[in-house]
C-alpha cells in the first residue's frame, strides 16, 4: 500500500495499444470463429454451463432477462423482405471479447476487472462489489450479473446435482459480475504446467470448453503471439491487426475478399476475437 | 410587496425565529410519522433486496442500472441548490439570499446524505462499499482511479464533508442566540456544545467572515465539479445517449434547476409553517422563481444542444437512441420531462404568476418532477437500446422494490429535514440583522442624499 | 493409466463421497469457515488418485441412441464434466450439448432412488429387490411366452443378447422396439433402393448435399458425426465449398445453415424429387418413363418451389459431382413416405451417388449384438395387443409410449389393461407411473454395457459402457445386473457363474478376445485396455450395396387438398436436444435456447407471418390448435422459415411427471397427432395432422433469448455475409 505500488500499478492497468508498446509475451489468448462453420447447436453453450458453474435461473427469472449464459448463441435473418429466409439464418456466438482496450476495466470503481499479461479481461469475483458499471459500458453487453444468490437458491444446485460443479472454477454468490473467462482455469492448469517443464504452452494443449466441444470445429482457440498456433495463423492470413481499429484491407476498392472481421471495432476497444464470415452459394 | 422592513427590531427577530424551534404542534407530529412510515417502506424494500439479490429491483441484463442511479444524480442535484444560494450569490452580494440560504444549506446536506444511500442501496455487494475507499490493506490495493464512479464517491464525500462543515460554521453566531435564548435543559446544553462558546467578539466576528469567505470559496468549484464529475459517469462512457461532451454543464445546469425548484417548494413550506412572512418575503420569492426562470432556459437549451449534436453527428446509433426516448416505450415519460421542464416554467416569466403562492408551490413540484424525470430518461433508455441490437430489453420496468426505496429516499429527507428545522434556526438569525442594517443604512442615505439633493437644488 | 494387478472393481469402491466441498468456497459464502462443509481426505487413497488431479474415463453416452464415445473427467470420486472419446469414429472427441447435459440425467434429484411398488397406493410404497424379484417371479408364473409383452427401445450389445435369452426362456416373441422419433421409413426405403437399412454417408466426399427434410446437423440419426464432416464439406473438395440445398416444410437447424432453402408443400418432397429427375435429363429405362410426367411446370405447381429453381437445382446437381441425396422428414411425415423416400433415393441412384457418398456400411460380426431399431409400427403391435388384454405381464424399459403416443391410439387406457405393469425407469416418467412395480436404474453414468451403434461411421465398432463413479443411490441396479438376476429365475445353471453383469461381460469378451483384436494378450491387460479405450474396433463385413431399384412401384399421391374444417398442417419439430423428450428433465437443455426461435422453457407454434397475419395472430397470442384427436393451447411465434400452410410446434416437451424441470413446462404435440400411418411400413405418419388454430384472447410475453430486434443487425456489422463469388477462400489456414 505505497504510492509507488499505486503509480507501477496505474501504468499496467490502462493501455491503449498495448502491442505497440508492450507487447505481450509469451502469451496472448486469442479467438477465431468461423461463422460458415457455426451450426448453431448451441454444444459451446452447454459446455460452458458444465464448465464454469452456470446457473440455470429458471423461465421466471430468464423471462426476466435474467439468464447467465456466458456464452450466447444469436441468430440472424436476411433483411431484404423476402417471404421465406432462403438462405437459411445467420448464428453468431457471442461471448466476452477480451478486449485490448476494454471499456468496462477502466470504469469499475474498486478495479474488480483487469487485464492480465496473457492478454485476458479478468474478473475478480471477490473484489466485485456490484456497481455494474462494467456491464453498463460494455458495448457488447456480454456481461452477466449474479441478480440472485443462485448457490442458495431451491433447483439451482438440488443435493446431488451440486456433484456436478467444477472444483476449479468460483461458484459466484449474489452480487457479483460475471463473464467468459476464455476457461482461465484450464489456461493457468496449462501454463503452470509448461512451466514447470521449463517450456511454454503448446498450440492445441490447451483448450476452451466451447471450442473443446464444437462439434464443425468452429472455433480456434490459441496463442496469438506463437507464430506457429493455428490463430496467429488464421488472423494472419485474414489480415486482421490486433491493435488496429480499421484493417488495411477494409480500404480496398469494393471491400475486401477475406472474410475476417471484428464486430463493433469501430468502437476500437481491440476485441481478441476474429469471426469469419458466413458464406452463401451464389450459384444457387 | 411588503419586503423586510428595516425598522425590524433585533430582539424580534431573534424571538420570530425561536419561535420556530418550539415544541410543534399536532400537524409537525402527523408529518413526522408520515415520512418516518416512508422511511420505513423503503427500508423494508431495501432489506428485501440486500437479502434476496438485486433481481428483485427487476433489473436485468442488459438493464443493469435503473431509479437508483436516476434518484442518486437527482439527490445530488438537489444539493447544488445551498451552496447556489450560500456561497455563489454571497461573493455576488447578494443579499436577498440571507433569510433563505439556512434552509438551503439544510437542504444541500440533507440531500447529499440521501443521494449516499442510494449509493449503497445500488451494490449488488452494499456490505463491501468500503472497497471504494482507499483504506490501508493487507492486498496492497486501490481502488481504480480510472472510473467515473470512484471519482463520484470522492467528490461527494468531499462535497458533503465541506457543506457539512459550511452549515455548521454559518450557524455558530445563530447557535449562540439559540444557546443564551433558552431555558435550561437539554437543548441549552447542545447549543452550549455547539456554539462553541461564540461572545460575538470583533475578533470573533472577523476570523469568522474570513472562515465564511474561504469556505465558500472553496465550495464553489466542488459545486461545479461534483456534478460535472457526476455526469462524466456517462459522458466518459461510449454508449449512445451518453457519450456527449455538453453532459457536464447540462447536469450543472439541471442540477442548479432542481435546486431552486427545491428552494421554492421548502420556502412556501416554511413561510406558512413557522410564520416567517416577515422574512421569507415575497421579493425574495420573486427572485429566486425568477433566478429559476433563468436557469429553466439554460437547461433548455443545454437539452437542445444535446439533441442538436446527436442529430448532426455520425452516430446513427446514438440518433436511434434518441429517437427511442421520443417515439418507444419511454415517451410519455421524456415528453412529460420536456412538458414539467421547458414548458411549465415558462409561467414563471409573468410577473402575474410570480409571487402567486399556490401556483408557485404546485409549478415548482413539477419542475423537480421534471428534472426526477429527466435523470431516469438519460440512465433507462440507453440501455434499452445500445450498440448491440441482439440485447434491446424494451420491458425491464423498476419492480416495487425500486419505487419503494425512491419513495423512502423522500422521506428519509423529509425526515432530516423536519428534525433540523427543529432544532435549528432554519433562519438566519444574524444575517437578516445584517440585512435590515443594510437596508437601514440606505435609506438613511438615500434620505440624506435627497435633503443634500433638496438643499442643493437651488 | 492401467498396469496389471489394478483391480478395477476395488477402484470404484474407493471412489466415493470425499470432495464435496471447495467447489462452493468463493465471494460470500463462509460455510467452509463455519464448519458446514467438510473435506475428508483418504486415508488409503489410491496412488493415482490425486486430489485436485482429474482422471478420464472412457464410456458410452445414453443420451440418444447413436452411441458417441464419452471421455468423463473425474475427480474426487465425481464425475464433473464428459468430453468426446477421440478414439470413436463416430464422434471423433466431440460431444454434442445433449451429451453435455449426461452430468445432469445422472445428478438429477428427481431420480427414483428406491423400487416402489405402486398397485393400490397412488405415492407407491417401498420394497426391497428380493421383494420385487419374488413378486415378479410370482406374476410370471404359469404365464406363457404369448402373455408376456417386453417394450424397449433401441437396443444393442449384450443387453440386447441377455434380453433375448431371457424372453427365449419363455419362448416369448413379444419383444417390441419403440423409438416415437425414428427413420424407420428411411431405412425401409433403403432397404429397398440399396439393400442395406443404415448406408454410410459421406457427406464430406460430396459438392452438392440436397437434403429432403433431413436434419443431420440436429437430430437426424448421427449428428455429432455429421456435422463433423460438414465442416469438412464447407472446405470443400479441391478449395470447392460444398453447397447445401434444403427442402422442407419447417426450418430445421439444417435448413438454417444452407444455401438454399427451399420452402416445400407439406408432403410434395417425392414430387420434387422426381421433377428434378426429369430436369436432369439424364434418366434412362423405367426411371426416365416414371417421370415423364413430372415437367417443371407441374412440379412447381404442386410443390411451390419456381422452375427456375429446379433448373439451378438441377445445373448445380449435373455440374458439381458427386453430390449427396437424403431423405429426412419427407419420409418420415406422411403415409405416403416410403413413396416420397424411394423417390428420393432415386434421385442418388440416378445422379451416380451410389457408392460415392452413398456407401455400404460395416456391420459388427454379432448378429445378436446388432442393434433393434426402434419404430413406432412396435408401438401399434403392442397397443393392438393391449386393447385385445392379451398380456397378463408387461415389461417396459427406456420407452414412455404414455407421453410419446397419439392420444388416438389410447394407449394409456389400454396399458391398464395389462394384468401386472413393470417399469424400469430412472426417472418417475408418465409410463412408470402406469406401472405396478417401478424398478429403479442406475444412470448411464453408473452402469456397465455395450453398445454397437446403428450408424457405423467407419470400420466396425463396438463401445464399451462402463461406470464413471460409485453409484449415487444405493439402491439402483443396472440394467444388465437386473436382467441378469431375471434371467437366473429362469436358467439359474446357464447363469450361475456370473456374479453380476459386469462379470458376465467382461466373460463375454474375453471368449471373443481373438476377434476383439486381442489374441495373444494376457485377459486381464486385453479387459483393461479395452475399458481404457472404452471402444473395439473389430474387422466388420461390409455389406453389398445394390444400384439397381429402380423405378418399379413408385407411385405418388397427387398433393393433398385443404380440408376445410382442418385448414393447416401441423408439422410437430423434433428439436436436437429435447427430441421425444426424454430428456426434458435436464435443466441446460430447457434453458438452452432453441436455436431457430431462441425459446425457452416453454413450447410454441411457429406460424409463418403471412398466415399469422391472416389469422390475426400476434407473438405472444395463446391460441388453441386442434386436430380430431384433441387441442392444445400454446404461445404463437411469428416465424419466416415454415410453409404458410402448414405450423409447427416441438416435441418434447409438455410433460406431466418426470420430476421438478419437466412437468408443467409446455405442450404435448404427441397428444393431437391424428393415427395416420405410411402405408408400407406402419410408422406413424407423423406430418399427417390436419388442425385448425383459433385464438384465445389470452397473451403472454414469450420467453426467448432474442430481444425485440429480434434477427435484425439494424445497420450494424455484426453477422455479414458473403458470397461465394466474392470470397477469396485461398489465403484461408
Amino acid at each position: 500500500m505505497s504510492v509507488t505500488t499505486l503509480l507501477e500499478g496505474w501504468s499496467d492497468w490502462r493501455h491503449e495499444h498495448p502491442i505497440n508498446d508492450q507487447p505481450h509475451n509469451p502469451y496472448k489468448w486469442a479467438m477465431s470463429i468461423d461463422l460458415d462453420a457455426c451450426t448453431g447447436c448451441n454444444a459451446c453453450s452447454v459446455a460452458c454451463y458444465a464448465e464454469n458453474n452456470l446457473p440455470v435461473v429458471g423461465k421466471e427469472k430468464y423471462a426476466h432477462g435474467q439468464v447467465m449464459h456466458w456464452l450466447r448463441i444469436e441468430r440472424y435473418w436476411d433483411e431484404d423482405g423476402r417471404e421465406f429466409p432462403d438462405q437459411g439464418a445467420r448464428f453468431l456466438p457471442m461471448m466476452c471479447q477480451q478486449c485490448e482496450a476494454a471499456p468496462c476495466e477502466t470504469v469499475c470503481p474498486v478495479g474488480a476487472t483487469n487485464h492480465t499479461p496473457d492478454g485476458l479481461n479478468s474478473q475478480i469475483y471477490n473484489r466485485c462489489i456490484g456497481s455494474r458499471y462494467c456491464s453498463a459500458n460494455c458495448p457488447f453487453k456480454v456481461r452477466y450479473f449474479n441478480w440472485y444468490d443462485y448457490p442458495t437458491t431451491d433447483n439451482v444446485w438440488p443435493a446431488e446435482m451440486n456433484q456436478q460443479l467444477n472444483p476449479d472454477v468460483t461458484v459466484r454468490g449474489k452480487g457479483v459480475m460475471e463473464k467468459c473467462t476464455f476457461c482461465v482455469q484450464r489456461l493457468r492448469e496449462a501454463e503452470s504446467n509448461a512451466k514447470s517443464q521449463g517450456r511454454v504452452v503448446r498450440d492445441g494443449e490447451v483448450q476452451t470448453a466451447c471450442q473443446q466441444v464444437c462439434l464443425p470445429g468452429a472455433i480456434s482457440f490459441g496463442n496469438l503471439v506463437d507464430p506457429e498456433s493455428k490463430v496467429h495463423k488464421k488472423w494472419q492470413a485474414q489480415q486482421v491487426e490486433l491493435a488496429k481499429d480499421v484493417q488495411a484491407k477494409d480500404k480496398e476498392e469494393g471491400g475486401s475478399k477475406l472474410r475476417g472481421y471484428r464486430i463493433l471495432e469501430e468502437l476500437r476497444p481491440y476485441p481478441s476475437v476474429m469471426y469469419l464470415e458466413r458464406v452463401r452459394e451464389s450459384a444457387i | 410587496m411588503k419586503d423586510i422592513r428595516e425598522d425590524i427590531a433585533w430582539a424580534k427577530i431573534n424571538k420570530d425565529v425561536l419561535h420556530s424551534l418550539e415544541n410543534p404542534r399536532k400537524m409537525f407530529w402527523v408529518m413526522l410519522f408520515v415520512a418516518i412510515a416512508m422511511v420505513g417502506v423503503g427500508v423494508a424494500c431495501e432489506a428485501y433486496q440486500y437479502i434476496t439479490g438485486m433481481g428483485v429491483a427487476n433489473m436485468d441484463n442488459p438493464h443493469v442500472w435503473g431509479l437508483y442511479i436516476a434518484s442518486f444524480i437527482f439527490w445530488i442535484g438537489m444539493s447544488h441548490s445551498g451552496t447556489l444560494l450560500s456561497a455563489i450569490l454571497h461573493l455576488m452580494h447578494a443579499d436577498w439570499r440571507k433569510p433563505i440560504y439556512r434552509f438551503a444549506e439544510a437542504m444541500t446536506t440533507f440531500s447529499l446524505m440521501t443521494a449516499g444511500l442510494f449509493v449503497f442501496v445500488h451494490l449488488g455487494r452494499a456490505w463491501q462499499v468500503y472497497y471504494a475507499i482507499p483504506y490501508p490493506n493487507e492486498r496492497g490495493i486501490w481502488p481504480n482511479f480510472q472510473s467515473p464512479l470512484l471519482w463520484d464517491a470522492m467528490a461527494i464525500f468531499t462535497y458533503l464533508s465541506s457543506s457539512i462543515l459550511f452549515l455548521y460554521v454559518g450557524m455558530i453566531p445563530d447557535l449562540a442566540i439559540c444557546r443564551d435564548n433558552m431555558n435550561p435543559g437539554w437543548r441549552k446544553k447542545l447549543y452550549t456544545a455547539l456554539a462553541l462558546g461564540w461572545e460575538g467578539t470583533d475578533r470573533q466576528w472577523r476570523n469568522f467572515r474570513v472562515t465564511y469567505l474561504t469556505i465558500a470559496c472553496f465550495l464553489i468549484p466542488l459545486a461545479v465539479s461534483v456534478h460535472s464529475i457526476v455526469a462524466s459517469d456517462f459522458a466518459m462512457s461510449q454508449q449512445p445517449g451518453w457519450h456527449i461532451t455538453s453532459f457536464p454543464p447540462y447536469f450543472v445546469a439541471g442540477a442548479l434547476y432542481s435546486g431552486c425548484a427545491a428552494i421554492i417548494t421548502l420556502f412556501i413550506i416554511l413561510r406558512y409553517v413557522f410564520r416567517f412572512e416577515e422574512y421569507m418575503t415575497l421579493p425574495i420569492l420573486k427572485k429566486i422563481v425568477r433566478l429559476t426562470f433563468a436557469i429553466s432556459m439554460v437547461w433548455t437549451y443545454l437539452n437542445m444542444i444535446e439533441m442538436a449534436s446527436v442529430w448532426y453527428g455520425h452516430d446513427p446509433v446514438a440518433k436511434d437512441t434518441l429517437l427511442e426516448r421520443m417515439y418507444g416505450p419511454y415517451a410519455p415519460f421524456w415528453w412529460s420531462m420536456i412538458f414539467c421542464g421547458s414548458i411549465v416554467p415558462l409561467i414563471m416569466a409573468f410577473k402575474r404568476f410570480q409571487t402567486n403562492i399556490p401556483i408557485m408551490f404546485v409549478v415548482s413540484l413539477l419542475l423537480n418532477l421534471g428534472m426526477w424525470l429527466e435523470r431516469w430518461m438519460i440512465v433507462s433508455p440507453t440501455f434499452a437500446h445500445g450498440y448491440y441490437p441482439w440485447t434491446w430489453d424494451h420491458d425491464q420496468w423498476p419492480s416495487f422494490v425500486q419505487w419503494g426505496i425512491v419513495f423512502g429516499s423522500f422521506g428519509w429527507f423529509t425526515l432530516l429535514f423536519m428534525g433540523f428545522c427543529k432544532l435549528f434556526p432554519s433562519v438566519s438569525m444574524y444575517e437578516v440583522k445584517e440585512m435590515v442594517y443594510h437596508r437601514s443604512l440606505a435609506t438613511k442615505a438615500a434620505a440624506g442624499k435627497l435633503e443634500a439633493a433638496g438643499k442643493g437644488a437651488h | 493409466m492401467m498396469d496389471s494387478g489394478f483391480d478395477r472393481r476395488e477402484f470404484l469402491k474407493v471412489l466415493g463421497w470425499g470432495g464435496t466441498t471447495a467447489a462452493l468456497g468463493g465471494c460470500g459464502f463462509t460455510s467452509m469457515e463455519d464448519g458446514k462443509e467438510t473435506v475428508v481426505s483418504y486415508v488409503e487413497a489410491k496412488d493415482y488418485m490425486i486430489p485436485s488431479i482429474s482422471v478420464y474415463f472412457n464410456s458410452t453416452c445414453t443420451q440418444c441412441d447413436m452411441g458417441c464415445s464419452i471421455s468423463g473427467r473425474v475427480r474426487e470420486g465425481r464425475v464433473l464434466k464428459l468430453e468426446g472419446n477421440p478414439e470413436s469414429a463416430i464422434n471423433r472427441g466431440k460431444l454434442c450439448g445433449l451429451g453435455q447435459a449426461g452430468v445432469q440425467h445422472h445428478y438429477n434429484p428427481d431420480r427414483v432412488r428406491e423400487p416402489l411398488l405402486r398397485t393400490g397406493s397412488k405415492s407407491g410404497e417401498t420394497i426391497t429387490w428380493e421383494k420385487a424379484y419374488a413378486l415378479i417371479a410370482e406374476k410370471l408364473n404359469g404365464v406363457s411366452g404369448e402373455e408376456i409383452a417386453f417394450l424397449t427401445g433401441g437396443m444393442s450389445g449384450h443387453l440386447k443378447a441377455l434380453m433375448g435369452n431371457y424372453l427365449d426362456s419363455f419362448g416369448c416373441k413379444n419383444h417390441f422396439v419403440y423409438e416415437a422419433i425414428a427413420p424407420a421409413v428411411v431405412r425401409a426405403a433403403n432397404k429397398k433402393s440399396y439393400g442395406i437399412e443404415m448406408p454410410r454417408i459421406s457427406i464430406h466426399k460430396a459438392k452438392v448435399v440436397l437434403s429432403f427434410g433431413a436434419d443431420f446437423l440436429g437430430s437426424w440419426v448421427s449428428p455429432v458425426h455429421f456435422s463433423q464432416q460438414y465442416a469438412q464439406f464447407r472446405k470443400g473438395v479441391n478449395g470447392q465449398r460444398g453447397v447445401l440445398i434444403q427442402v422442407e416444410s419447417k426450418m430445421t437447424l439444417t435448413g438454417a445453415n444452407a444455401d438454399r432453402w427451399l420452402a416445400v408443400r407439406p408432403g410434395t418432397e417425392g414430387i420434387l424429387a422426381l421433377g428434378i429427375i426429369n430436369a436432369l435429363g439424364t434418366a434412362t429405362g423405367d426411371i426416365a418413363a416414371a417421370v415423364k410426367g413430372y415437367d417443371k411446370a407441374r412440379v412447381s405447381k404442386d410443390t411451390g418451389v419456381s422452375a427456375e429453381q429446379i433448373d439451378k437445382i438441377a445445373a448445380l446437381l449435373k455440374a458439381r459431382t458427386p453430390s449427396l441425396v437424403l431423405a429426412g422428414s419427407a419420409a418420415e411425415g406422411y403415409a405416403h413416405g416410403s413413396q416420397n423416400a424411394a423417390a428420393i433415393n432415386l434421385l442418388n441412384q440416378v445422379l451416380g451417388n451410389v457408392g460415392k457418398t452413398v456407401e455400404a456400411a460395416a456391420t459388427v460380426p454379432f448378429p445378436q449384438m446388432a442393434p433393434a431399431s426402434g419404430n413406432t409400427a412396435a408401438l401399434q403391435g403392442l397397443n393392438k395387443g393391449l386393447a385385445e388384454g392379451k398380456y397378463k405381464v408387461l415389461f417396459n424399459y427406456a420407452a414412455n409410449p404414455v407421453f410419446t403416443a397419439p392420444a388416438a391410439m389410447k394407449f394409456k387406457d389400454n396399458m391398464a389393461k395389462a394384468g401386472f405393469k413393470v417399469a424400469f425407469a430412472h426417472y418417475l416418467d408418465e409410463t412408470a407411473l402406469q406401472a405396478d412395480l417401478v424398478l429403479p436404474l442406475d444412470s448411464g453414468l453408473e452402469d456397465w454395457g455395450t453398445h454397437v451403434p446403428e450408424y457405423m461411421a467407419e470400420g466396425a465398432q463396438i463401445n464399451i459402457q462402463q461406470p464413471l463413479m460409485e453409484k449415487i443411490h444405493a439402491n439402483t441396479r443396472g440394467m444388465g445386473d437386473i436382467l441378469l438376476s431375471l434371467v437366473k429365475q429362469r436358467r439359474a445353471e446357464d447363469y450361475k457363474k456370473y456374479a453380476d453383469y459386469y462379470a458376465y461381460l467382461r466373460d463375454a469378451f474375453l471368449k471373443n478376445k481373438d476377434a476383439f483384436g486381442g489374441k495373444g494378450i494376457d485377459d486381464d491387460v486385453f479387459w483393461d485396455d479395452t475399458l481404457s479405450k472404452g471402444i473395439v474396433k473389430l474387422a466388420g463385413s461390409i455389406g453389398a450395396l445394390s444400384a439397381k431399384a429402380g423405378a418399379a412401384g413408385l407411385t405418388l399421391p397427387a398433393p393433398a387438398a385443404i380440408d376445410a374444417q382442418f385448414p393447416l398442417q401441423l408439422i410437430p419439430s423434433v428439436n436436437h436436444s429435447l427430441r421425444d423428450g426424454r430428456n426434458t428433465n435436464q435443466p441446460w437443455l430447457q434453458e438452452s435456447p432453441d436455436p431457430l426461435t431462441t425459446i425457452v422453457w416453454d413450447s410454441w407454434v411457429e406460424i409463418h407471418p403471412k398466415k399469422a397475419a391472416e389469422l390475426g395472430i400476434a407473438e405472444g397470442d395463446i391460441v388453441e390448435i386442434a386436430s380430431k384427436n384433441g387441442s392444445i393451447k400454446v404461445q404463437a411465434y411469428l416465424f419466416p422459415g415454415i410453409h404458410p400452410d402448414a405450423i409447427s410446434v416441438p416435441l418434447g416437451r409438455g410433460h406431466e411427471a418426470m420430476g421438478r424441470y419437466a412437468k408443467g413446462y409446455g405442450v404435448n404435440p404427441f397428444q393431437i397427432l391424428d393415427a395416420v400411418f405410411d402405408k408400407e411400413t406402419g410408422e406413424l405418419a407423423m406430418h399427417e395432422t390436419r388442425v385448425k388454430v383459433s385464438k384465445t384472447g389470452q397473451k403472454v410475453i414469450v420467453v426467448k433469448d432474442e430481444g425485440p430486434a429480434g434477427g435484425r443487425q439494424m445497420g450494424k456489422k455484426i453477422a455479414p455475409r458473403m458470397p461465394t463469388d466474392k470470397v477469396d477462400f485461398s489465403k484461408e489456414v
